[in-house]
Formats: C-alpha cells, sequence, structure tokens
C-alpha cells in the first residue's frame, strides 16, 4: 500500500518526476553510448561536446531572438527601454497649464506618496493607484510625468495595447515582468510611478462566457488586478512599508468610466479618480500664453485673450497645434513672426479641415448657397450661446459647404430653449432650398439626422415634451413600451420638429432679403468670416438673439 | 523561494554529476599499452578472421600479414581479396593505435606473397596523419600521398640467399651456417627499404619522422613523374631515393634522382635536371611545410644522369615558399 503522502507527491510533480526521470535515462544512454567508443573516439566526441552545447545555445538564443522579433516586443520583455529617472522626466507644476483643480488634487497625492511612511504609521490607508479620466489631448499623460517629476520616482510607461498579443498568456508574463522591474526599482529608489497609457485596452468589463475558457485579455487584466492587490507585501520591518512595494499605478483614458471593470476601479487599487476635462477661459489663456511664448509672434496684433474666447471646448493639445499650424502658415506666407490672422487661418483649418474644390454646376451651388444662407441667419439670430465663426461654400471634409459656429462660452447643460435653436438650426438649410426653389436636396441628410436626434432625446429620454409622459423610455425595452405611449411620445417628437420648421420658414420669410444678399455674398466671394457676416446684419438693421457681439 | 532554491541546487548537481561521469569514460584508454601487441592480434582473430604477428621497436609498431593466397595478381597489381585482408589489418592497427595510452608514432603493415613468398608488401603510416585524416584536417588525396607503399623483394631473403650460396662454395656445414648467418647477417635494418620479415623474424627498425618524410619526398616525386602531364609526356623516373643525414654537424635532406627523358634529344636531356630540381623543390616545400618540420639545414638533390646538385639552405626554401624568390635565382646561387 503506497502511503497517500507519496501519492500526493506523485500526483503533484508528476511532470518534475517523468521530466527528471527521462533526463536521467537519456543520460545512462549516452553513459553507455559513449563506453561502447573506443577512447580515441569517445575523446573526440567529448572535446565536441562543449562546442556543441555552445552551439546548441547560440541556435536557441537565435531563434528566440527571431521569434520574439517576430512577435514584435517579445513575450515578456520588461520595459527597460521606456525606465526613465522621475527627475529625468523633467515636467514641473509649473510646467502643468490648464487644469489647474487636478493639478492641486494631484499635488495632494505627490504628498501622499513622500509621506508614505507617515500614512503608514497613522494607520492611514496607502495610495496605490491614480485613474485619469478625460478627453483625449487633455493633458493627462504629462499630469503623470509631472507627478513623476515631483515625487522623483523612477517612471515606467506603457501602452495598455503592448499588453496585447494574440498568444494566451504573454499580456500577463508582460504585466508581471512590468511589475518585478517596478518593484526592483522601487527597491533601489524607494519608489516606484508605473503609467499605464490607455488601460482600458486590457482592463475592460469582463464580460463571462457560458462556453468557459480564458481570454487573453482576461488573463492579463486579471494579473494586474493581482498585481495591484498588494498579496506580496511583505514588511521588512514592522510597521515601516516595504520599498520594494511603493508602486503607483497611474492610469490615463479617454474610455468612458463604466467601460473599466468595476473591480479595477475599486479601493485598493485605482484610489484616486481624477477627472481632467477641457480647459475654461482662463486656463486657455494661460495654454495660449504659455505656448505662444515659444513661437515669435506679433504682440500688437494677437489678442490672447480674444483667442481664449474663440477657442471654446479645445483641448490644450489642440491649442498646441493651432499654434505650431499658425507658426507653418505665417512661414508659408515668408513671415518672421505670427500674425492674428495666421492664427485664425490655422483654427480654421484645424476646426474645418482643408478646401476640397468640387465641380458643381451653378444650379447646384446656388442650392448650397441658400442652405448655408438658412443656416446662418438661424444660427445669428435665433442661437442663444452660439456665434457664427464662418459661413463658406467651398467643400471641406466632403460637405459642399459649411456655417461653422463658435460657442460663446463653455456651457455644460443645455435647455430647451437651447435645444430648440439647435433644432432650428439643422432644419433652416431644408427650409431655405424648400422657400427659394420650392423643392429640397439630400444635402439635409446629416442636418436631419441631429435635429431628429436632439428632439428624440428631448421627448424620449429628458421629458421636454407637452404630453405629460416623463422619464427615459429608451431605458424600457420596445416591447415593454405600449404602442399608444410609443405613438404619443412619436407624435411629441413630430410635434417639436414641425414646430421649429415654422419658426424657421417664418423667420426666413421675414428675412428673405437679408438672405438674398447673403446668398450673392456667398457667390461672390464663396467664404465670409463673422467680420463680414456682422457687418451686413448690422447694414440690414439686425441683431442677433444675444444681443451684442462676442468679439 | 526555498523549494525553489532546492530544486534548482537539485538539478545543477545532477547535470554535474552526468557531466562528471560522461567526462570520466574518458579517462582510461580501451587498449593499455601493456596489451597492446595482444589486442591487435585479438581483433585480427575475432573480427576478421586474420592471425598476425606484432612485434614493437621504440615508437614503431609492425605487423605481419601471412597471405595463405597470391598478393599480386598477372598485373603485378593486389589482388582484391588480399587488398581486403591489408584494408582489414589496417583498420585494426589503427583503432589500436588511437586507443592506447601507449606512445607510437608509426606502424607498419609487412604482407607476403603466398606463391613467392620473398616477394612482399610493405605499408608505413605516421599516426598523426591518420589522426588529421579522421578529423578531416588533410584531404584524402594528401593522406594517401602520406603513406609509403613498398613492394619488392624482402632485402633480408635477397642477403641470405646470396651469403648461403657463398657458403655452399665454401662448403661449411648447415648447424655452422643457421649460428653465423644469426650472428653476423640477421641485424637490424638501418633503412626504412630493409624493413621485412623473414624465417619468422621481423627486421624493423624505430622510424624516425625526418626519415620518413625523406622517403615520402622520393616517394611523391616518383608519383609526381607518373601522375603529371606534361612531365610524364617527356620524361620517366627510374629511381629516387630519400635520406636524412649529418655531416659535419650540420643535418640534411638528401634526394636522389635518377630520370631520363622518354624521346632522346638534346633539348630534353639539357632540361632535365631543372625540371627534376623544380619538381622536387615544390614536393620539399609541400612535405616539409606540411608538417612544419624544421630540423634541419639544408635539402640537397643530385640529379643522377647529370651529376648535377642542388643545394638549398632552409631559408632559400621558405623564400621559395613565399616567392621572395625565384626558381632561377636559386639555380644561379
Amino acid at each position: 500500500m503506497i502511503p497517500r503522502k507519496w501519492k500526493m507527491t506523485l500526483k503533484t510533480h508528476w511532470v518534475k518526476i517523468t521530466v527528471t526521470l527521462t533526463i536521467i535515462i537519456l543520460i545512462l544512454l549516452a553513459i553507455w553510448g559513449m563506453m561502447s567508443l573506443e577512447s580515441f573516439y569517445r575523446n573526440i566526441t567529448l572535446a565536441q561536446l562543449p562546442m556543441q552545447i555552445l552551439l546548441f545555445a547560440f541556435n536557441a538564443a537565435i531563434f528566440v531572438w527571431l521569434y520574439t522579433v517576430v512577435l514584435g516586443r517579445g513575450f515578456s520583455k520588461s520595459s527597460r527601454k521606456l525606465t526613465i529617472r522621475g527627475e529625468l522626466v523633467n515636467v514641473k507644476w509649473s510646467d502643468v497649464i490648464g487644469m489647474d483643480n487636478v493639478k492641486n488634487e494631484a499635488k495632494e497625492v505627490v504628498e501622499l506618496i513622500r509621506d508614505r511612511v507617515r500614512v503608514k504609521k497613522i494607520g492611514g490607508k496607502i495610495l496605490r493607484g491614480i485613474l485619469m479620466f478625460g478627453p483625449p489631448g487633455c493633458g493627462k499623460t504629462y499630469l503623470a510625468k509631472a507627478i513623476a517629476t515631483e515625487t522623483g520616482l523612477p517612471f515606467i510607461s506603457m501602452s495598455g495595447s503592448e499588453f496585447v498579443e494574440m498568444f494566451v498568456g504573454v499580456g500577463a508574463s508582460r504585466m508581471r515582468a512590468l511589475f518585478k522591474k517596478a518593484r526592483d526599482l522601487a527597491y533601489s529608489y524607494g519608489g516606484c510611478i508605473v503609467f499605464i497609457d490607455e488601460p482600458d485596452a486590457v482592463a475592460r468589463k469582463r464580460a463571462f462566457s457560458v462556453f468557459g475558457g480564458t481570454g487573453e485579455g482576461k488573463s492579463t487584466q486579471n494579473q494586474l488586478l493581482a498585481e495591484m492587490d498588494g498579496l506580496q507585501e511583505v514588511e521588512e520591518r514592522p510597521g515601516e512599508p516595504n520599498p520594494a512595494q511603493n508602486i503607483i499605478v497611474i492610469g490615463a483614458t479617454n474610455a468612458p468610466e463604466d467601460t473599466l471593470d468595476r473591480a479595477l476601479r475599486r479601493p485598493g487599487r485605482f484610489d484616486r479618480i481624477l477627472y481632467i476635462d477641457r480647459p475654461n477661459l482662463e486656463e486657455r489663456e494661460k495654454l495660449f500664453d504659455f505656448y505662444l511664448s515659444k513661437v515669435q509672434y506679433n504682440k500688437s496684433t494677437v489678442d490672447v485673450k480674444r483667442l481664449a474666447r474663440k477657442a471654446v471646448y479645445k483641448t490644450p493639445a489642440e491649442i498646441e497645434s493651432i499654434v505650431k499650424e499658425s507658426a507653418l502658415i505665417a512661414t508659408r506666407n515668408k513671415r518672421d513672426v505670427i500674425e492674428d490672422d495666421d492664427i485664425i487661418e490655422a483654427i480654421e483649418r484645424i476646426e474645418m479641415g482643408t478646401k476640397h474644390n468640387f465641380n458643381l454646376t451653378p444650379k447646384e451651388k446656388d442650392m448650397v448657397a441658400w442652405h448655408e444662407t438658412g443656416h446662418l441667419i438661424v444660427l445669428y439670430m435665433l442661437h442663444p450661446t452660439k456665434d457664427v465663426f464662418k459661413a463658406s461654400i467651398i467643400g471641406r471634409r466632403g460637405a459642399l459647404g459649411v456655417v461653422h459656429e463658435n460657442p460663446i462660452e463653455e456651457r455644460f447643460t443645455r435647455d430647451r430653449e437651447m435645444l430648440l435653436s439647435d433644432i432650428k438650426i439643422c432644419l433652416a438649410g431644408f427650409a431655405a432650398e424648400k422657400m427659394r426653389f420650392n423643392t429640397t436636396s439630400d444635402g439635409v441628410d446629416s442636418d436631419f439626422r441631429q435635429a431628429m436626434s436632439i428632439a428624440h432625446n428631448m421627448v424620449w429620454r429628458w421629458g421636454m415634451n407637452d404630453s405629460g409622459l416623463i422619464g427615459d423610455y429608451t431605458l424600457i425595452p420596445e416591447s415593454q413600451i405600449s404602442d399608444g405611449t410609443k405613438e404619443t411620445l412619436n407624435q411629441e417628437t413630430n410635434k417639436i420638429i414641425k414646430s421649429c420648421l415654422k419658426d424657421v420658414e417664418d423667420l426666413l420669410n421675414k428675412e428673405k432679403e437679408v438672405a438674398e444678399r447673403f446668398v450673392k455674398e456667398l457667390l461672390e466671394k464663396q467664404e465670409l468670416d463673422y467680420d463680414e457676416i456682422d457687418a451686413i446684419f448690422k447694414e440690414y438693421g439686425k441683431v442677433s438673439v444675444r444681443g451684442m457681439s462676442t468679439r | 523561494m526555498i523549494a525553489k532554491s532546492r530544486s534548482t541546487t537539485f538539478f545543477i548537481l545532477l547535470i554535474a554529476g552526468c557531466w562528471l561521469l560522461i567526462n570520466l569514460t574518458g579517462c582510461y584508454p580501451t587498449y593499455p599499452k601493456g596489451k597492446l601487441k595482444e589486442s591487435i592480434v585479438k581483433i585480427c582473430k575475432k573480427e576478421y578472421k586474420l592471425d598476425v604477428k606484432v612485434d614493437t621497436l621504440g615508437k614503431t609498431i609492425a605487423i605481419y600479414l601471412p597471405l595463405s593466397e597470391d598478393l599480386l595478381d598477372f598485373n603485378f597489381g593486389l589482388t582484391k581479396s588480399a587488398g581486403e585482408k591489408i584494408d582489414d589489418v589496417i583498420t585494426s592497427a589503427t583503432r589500436v593505435v588511437l586507443s592506447t595510452d601507449a606512445d607510437f608514432d608509426f606502424y607498419c603493415v609487412i604482407v607476403h606473397d603466398a606463391r613467392i613468398p620473398e616477394v612482399q608488401f610493405v605499408i608505413i603510416k605516421y599516426v598523426y596523419d591518420v589522426k588529421r585524416a579522421l578529423l578531416n584536417d588533410i584531404s584524402r588525396g594528401e593522406y594517401g600521398r602520406r603513406i609509403l607503399f613498398d613492394l619488392k623483394l624482402n632485402p633480408q631473403a635477397q642477403k641470405e640467399r646470396a651469403v648461403k650460396e657463398v657458403f655452399e662454395k665454401m662448403g661449411i656445414e648447415n648447424k655452422w651456417q643457421s649460428e653465423v648467418m644469426n650472428d653476423f647477417f640477421r641485424s637490424e635494418p638501418t633503412a626504412l627499404g630493409d624493413i621485412g620479415y623473414w624465417n619468422g623474424r621481423f627486421f624493423i627498425k624505430d622510424i624516425t619522422l625526418p626519415e620518413f618524410l625523406a622517403e615520402q619526398i622520393a616517394n611523391r616525386m616518383k608519383i609526381e613523374f607518373r601522375e603529371d602531364k606534361d612531365i610524364s609526356a617527356s620524361y620517366m623516373i627510374k629511381s629516387s631515393k630519400g635520406s636524412y643525414q649529418t655531416k659535419e654537424g650540420k643535418r640534411f635532406f638528401r634526394l636522389e634522382v635518377q630520370a631520363e627523358p622518354k624521346i632522346f634529344t638534346d633539348i630534353e636531356r639539357k632540361e632535365l635536371p631543372d625540371v627534376v630540381f623544380r619538381t622536387a623543390l615544390t614536393i620539399i616545400n609541400k612535405v616539409l611545410y606540411g608538417y612544419k618540420y624544421e630540423d634541419f639545414d639544408y635539402f640537397e638533390i643530385l640529379d643522377i644522369p647529370s651529376s648535377r646538385v642542388l643545394k638549398v639552405s632552409k631559408s632559400d626554401l621558405e623564400s621559395l615558399r613565399k616567392n621572395k624568390i625565384s626558381f632561377e635565382d636559386l639555380v644561379k646561387k
């Protein structure tokens, strides 16, 4: 009877035992084979053995190298090249512009990282991770670099997509290698910051399949969770944190918050969540100041405050791009300094795209001009928070014409009147075409889609209707909503559209003379900028609903 | 962590132990020094059913293979059966010589014709050449040229026949004849050409590398005169003898060549010594450089028909090999 303990050992280590026995048998066979050789041939074999082993190792190394090259960055290659000492990152708080609120929070985080020992002593919870959400180009990576500089800790940067590989286990292996390196660095320098850009590539909500199986992404994500859990945390001295465990993971993503796995967002992993939004007016002004200070510009013509007002909703990256683009435009225009016109042209190019010359027939051109004039008049005269930036009948990004609008200031909510104005602007092109030609074109496609979407949401989701049906009906499965309710809601949606269309038609009929003038101007000049538009309206004694110019 | 390091140590020890075992297998020779002769006899008997006799002298092994059939066919070539048996003996000798702890440099195989016992075939091999050939350090063709083959009448047999004739004429009794023969006419040979086996006794000498090289050069001269198209078209070699001598404290090689034109015209006869010298020098340089042999002061070439002697110093040979001087310069010197 074999004792259970032996049975268990056999069960647990059967692979090791088999491998060991195989090796021993092979070696014994090799010895037996050698013994059967005459000493001369035996000596030759022995003399060749080290070289054969060396060649085998060399071939294996070449194979592994080629294999890893073919697969990209290798199975579990650590981010050696991506490791930077904190002080070498050299992004200071003063360099982080346009996110004052978040910066203050980040400063607090840095203090917590620095005072880790003190936090631990008073029994506080040690910070493990910071997750930054925000639109692209808002400076999340920049802020992470600033945190690294201010803490003076080594900084390892990896993109979430670097963990994604077609082979199962490779991502998890890279994750282990990353944290091993981070622990080593933390042991040497007292801490380490791991920055994972776009962690949503590996940290999406896990979906559990009834068919079972473990996907590559899931195993990578589980590894990340395990590494961040701190299971391996061991105190070197009682009461003092082990420096090897002083790892702070910073994630930055522009994916919606709810797309990330909840397990990742729970306290103990990403403890702090920072929301980085687009800069406000004051911050945009600072950003323009900062980026313009790096180029030569005409201070007498360039009004930074006005630029900041024009660049509503622009991210720091976009502002930087505007300044760089204006430098290119100035160079192309053979100027040594950037003028105001260069910046305006740069904004226009970034906002509206480059021009395309479509060969339109005169009638098509006329129709496009009327369509855009419709948008222009309604936008100027009815919208409470938006201004006209430019009207054009030159093709851009696939559109035959455009009336570019510019928000006067940042708005974080929209009321019924604003939404109705948006719908009216969308319907204005259709109304203008119908008024002039008694027919309409398919150029209204995207306008109608936008108008319907707003009207639908107003009625179905936001309770902005007169039927008394309040609530978000999109959350209820369609099969559970009665036909009557659906009909009522759809009627309300249609009512809004019709009502808006009537208002637009009335306005355009009333301002037909102005409209004809704009059409004439557009057909002549192709493009009208704000000053020209404003001048024409003033010529006819028309004032916008806002009552004053934003300029 | 501890478990991991334990298993690593176990594996390292296991691999190291096996490595040691494998290496130990190479430590002892398959054919120890004391059992060398016995080993050759045993292999020949056990594996090839051949009865051979073995003797050693200094760093030379001699193996005698008596044939129960003819050695030569009607064209004076080796018979197929004799060739195969000689190959078997050479293979056995090679195996033993390579896998022994005894220090042997040369081995020779002596074969006698069953029909005419006085005709013998001697093969002499240098052990170092055999090793190099096995490791492909030299080509098969070059290896073949480094082996000395000699088919001739047994020198001892010739000598004894002549002495016996004298004894007969002198009327010496048979019992005295054998005693006198043993005392005065049966001694170790002084030249490679005298190596042989006669009347149950080996006549071998401890072969040295320089005399082996001298004989090899002479042998190569014969081959060259036979195989080179241009030379063989006009000339033929009658004899070529090589030796290594010491005179007045100087060590030198001497090559005596007797060649003659196939067509007797004045031009060929006049050019013959130059052909001999030029061919000999090419061979000498190739052989001596091939063996990296430098223990000599000069090389002497004698063209027997013209009695012209070309004496070339070691440094001149080196210069000729490196094309620093031409053959013409050397002859003028």
